[in-house]
């Protein structure tokens, strides 16, 4: 009985703390985003070694985080923002490859990777082992 | 003088491979040859002679030799002992010698190994011969394309201009040298993190070899793995170190604000290892369930040939353009030797698939092995990843021409999930029985670091931090954290019980009893702090560019920065200029740090000091990013923890030492051998 009332409380306890993690996240991030440093990691520095403009401190960078800054606070969309880069860098100005055109390529590898790579754990389960029989 | 030694040794070290490689194969193919005797001269003079190609490089640059190209570009009079001492391994010449002498050491101690077997070793023979025709590869590289001694002809004022390929040549030397490039010469880390990483690239040949002389003999079975554990182990250390320096390198001298940027560079260094990682881990399914024979063997080849790879990819400056790859011709040197790599030992693999492709099959999914797989799954995965997100750039620019970026946001994308899943099957895995599990077993078993971990994510919701990545990672390291602790409470209380024992004599004892697993497990604690550290400062830290002028004050993270005045000094080696900055909190000055940029007076480009105020809570990191008579703008970073990363870092590669260091029990091994004895 003791035991029992252990492992009731134990379970009240479980399930009170997965309550609390999944409606905090429900709830969700108090903090604010901040959009010119997400955008500023995806765009490249043209004048330097596949830096991210965020993160490099030359000249080139600093002055294109500022139009970034300025196109946020004047309420343009990110994609808009990046369209602005592409359109005069072109796609090569890019650290988040596409979804689309020449990178798809780069996205549908590694998912072929993992279909190839659950196939070939499956087929070695599947096949008839010695003893297969007895486990199903 | 010192070139034609150095030359010699290399050319020594090379006929020595030769005599490596026939005596080798000799003795792999008849018994009666595979002895000690036999193979002794031709490794001597292969060890002796890499040896002697380091001490002629080093002695020529201790002496300011500058009638030796290399040295003369690449270190100078007025460079401190220490860097002079690392400017040996500080380009690609040089760094190919450490890589022979490495190389070397390996073989010595295979040998070592081969000369003490009583039986004849066939096995040995083979694996040495296979390592013999690396070390050829390596000392006609140095001979040939890489040369290290080439002398000097023409001298400019400051390095040499033109060098000729033969050390016998009149050579004119030239005044003074280079000096190591300014980045190299800024931070003791460089000494040390590459022969580290070295150390765990040429390791891996090892296993390589005995696999490939394990295929050529048609033997099956796990004696290769089983023979090769300990240098399989110790090159993983060393890699893993060496991983983990270049990001504490990158976080201390850089100044961009981060450990790790998905560069080509450090993922060369990451790939090996992840690769390496998940062969560690089939390795073990092979040694107690004989499954994944020719997985290991894939596994075993794909590791050697990443590294060779990444070598390919850091020393042929294919990374800073594509175009720049042809101008120098050990690229296409080492791009050969990869093709032959993998052309040679996946068709020997292929032609032997037969006789090592017949293991067990997986009982169940829910399994200790099938927990295995899912790991091997992610890490492989992981690795294509990696490869494919670094390569692709290259591959569509010599295609096509155009420019494609694939950066760090790819990376992080894949990469945040694939860790997750890699965490949950640490956290699962050494709970999981082998064969098959009943989830009550596992659930019993998990029930408690569950809670632990879910305690920890809801602290970290109820302090407002909802990022769900964050959230999650927390989770995830806590449970796989506390999981081995109940692991390991659970198993030595029943020991401290039988053997009437306190308890942590008992932990100990039995932490003592199987290094192997308890090393892997502290290394699992050691990836698990890792991880949390990586998310909580990943996701907590806080940047921002201030301008100030001297005087002003700005507040960033609960810090009031305080631009006192601008420093500037010449230095024994360099010229300083830096911005003298006070940090308050609360009113309370809590440190005075000096972030500068370098100037080298052998280089045009300076390199950027940050400065770092680092305590338990995090670390305040100041980088300078431009410094003019009226004001200074600093990037100024809070990274929550970050210590986390480091110590997370350096247990993963020191628990090495446990399970190859530590030793059992002395009655335990009394007993075991008294039972050995008794049959």
């Amino acid at each position: 009985m003791d035991s029992g009332a252990r492992t009731l409380g134990g379970r009240a306890i479980t399930i009170v703390l997965a309550v609390v993690v999944v409606v905090g996240l429900v709830i969700g991030d108090s903090a604010p985003q901040d959009r010119v440093n997400a955008i500023g990691s995806r765009i490249k520095c043209p004048v330097c070694q596949g830096e991210a403009i965020g993160d490099s401190p030359s000249e080139t960078a600093r002055a294109m985080m500022e139009i970034v800054a300025e196109k946020v606070t004047a309420g343009e969309t990110d994609a808009q923002i990046v369209d602005y880069f592409t359109a005069r860098y072109g796609n090569g100005i890019l650290l988040d490859p596409p979804f689309s055109g020449s990178t798809l390529v780069v996205w549908l590898l590694p998912a072929l990777a993992v279909a190839g790579g659950v196939w070939m754990i499956l087929s070695r389960k599947r096949q008839p082992a010695p003893r297969g029989s007895e486990h199903g | 003088m010192t070139a034609t030694v150095g030359y010699s040794a290399i050319l020594v070290a090379a006929l020595s491979s030769v005599g490596i490689i026939v005596q080798g194969f000799r003795g792999m193919r008849n018994p009666d040859l595979a002895r000690a005797e036999k193979l002794q001269w031709p490794v001597y003079g292969m060890v002796g002679g890499a040896l002697l190609a380091m001490i002629a490089l080093e002695v020529g640059i201790l002496t300011d030799d500058f009638s030796i190209a290399y040295i003369a570009n690449n270190s100078a009079t007025t460079t401190p002992f220490i860097f002079k001492v690392a400017s040996a391994w500080a380009a690609l010449e040089g760094s190919i010698v450490l890589w022979g002498l490495v190389l070397a050491a390996f073989v010595y101690t295979v040998y070592r190994g081969f000369a003490k077997r009583s039986e004849p070793d066939q096995l040995g023979a083979g694996a040495l011969a296979v390592m013999g025709i690396v070390t050829l590869y390596f000392f006609v590289l140095m001979a040939t394309v890489s040369n290290p001694f080439s002398v000097c002809v023409q001298p400019a004022s400051i390095g040499c201009l033109e060098a000729t390929h033969f050390p016998w040549a009149d050579s004119l030397a030239a005044l003074e040298g280079r000096g190591p490039n300014p980045l190299l010469q800024n931070h003791i880390l460089m000494a040390v993190h590459p022969p580290m990483l070295y150390v765990g690239y040429v390791g891996m040949t090892v296993p390589f070899a005995f696999a490939m002389a394990a295929l050529m003999l048609g033997a099956s079975g796990a004696e290769w793995l089983l023979r090769t554990r300990t240098w399989t182990l110790i090159a993983w250390g060393f890699l893993t170190a060496g991983v983990v320096l270049g990001g504490l390198w990158s976080y201390e001298v850089l100044g961009w604000g981060g450990y790790w940027a998905w560069d080509p560079v450090e993922n060369a260094s990451f790939m090996p290892w992840l690769i390496a990682t998940a062969f560690l881990h089939s390795a073990v399914v092979q040694a107690r369930r004989g499954m994944l024979q020719a997985w290991n063997f894939v596994l075993v080849i794909a590791t050697f040939a990443l590294t060779i790879l990444g070598t390919f990819l850091t020393r042929s400056g294919v990374i800073t353009s594509v175009h720049s790859f042809t101008q120098s011709p050990i690229g296409p040197a080492l791009l050969w030797f990869l093709m032959v790599v993998l052309v040679g030992s996946f068709g020997l693999f292929a032609a032997r698939a037969h006789v090592v492709a017949s293991s067990p099959r997986l009982d169940s999914l829910a399994s200790r092995e099938g927990v295995f797989l899912l790991n091997n799954l992610l890490l492989t995965v992981f690795a294509f990843v990696v490869l494919t997100g670094t390569l692709y750039p290259m591959f569509v620019d010599v295609f096509s021409g155009s420019q494609v970026g694939v950066g760090r946001p790819f990376f992080d994308r894949l990469a945040i999930p694939l860790a997750f899943g890699l965490l949950l099957a640490m956290g699962l895995g050494p709970v999981t029985p082998y064969r098959s599990a009943k989830p009550e077993v596992v659930w019993k078993r998990i029930k408690n670091p569950l809670r632990v971990a879910l305690g920890a994510a809801a602290l970290a919701v109820l302090l407002g931090y909802r990022t769900p990545w964050l959230v999650a990672f927390i989770l995830a390291s806590f449970f796989v954290m506390s999981a081995i602790f109940r692991n390991l409470f659970v198993t030595s209380r029943t020991v401290a019980q039988k053997r009437d024992m306190s308890l942590p004599s008992a932990t100990l004892r039995t932490m003592r009893n199987d290094t192997g697993y308890w090393g892997g497990q502290i290394s699992h604690l050691g990836v698990a702090i890792l991880a949390l550290g990586i998310a909580v400062s990943a996701n907590l830290s806080v940047e921002a560019d201030i301008t100030l002028t001297p005087g002003s004050t700005e507040s960033v993270a609960g810090f009031d920065i305080t631009y006192v005045s601008p420093v500037s000094r010449q230095e024994a080696t360099r010229f300083v200029t830096g911005a003298q900055v006070e940090v308050a909190r609360n009113g309370k000055v809590v440190s005075q740090l000096e972030p500068r940029l370098n100037q080298y007076p052998t280089s045009t480009q300076s390199v950027a000091t940050p400065e770092v105020d680092a305590s338990w809570s995090g670390d305040l990191y100041l980088s300078l990013k431009s410094i003019d008579a009226e004001q200074v703008t600093l990037g100024v970073f809070w990274f929550p923890f970050i210590w986390l990363v480091w110590v997370g870092g350096f247990i993963t590669a020191a628990a090495v030492l446990w399970s190859r260091l530590v030793r059992k029990p002395s009655d335990d091994r009394l007993a075991e051998a008294k039972a050995s004895r008794d049959g």
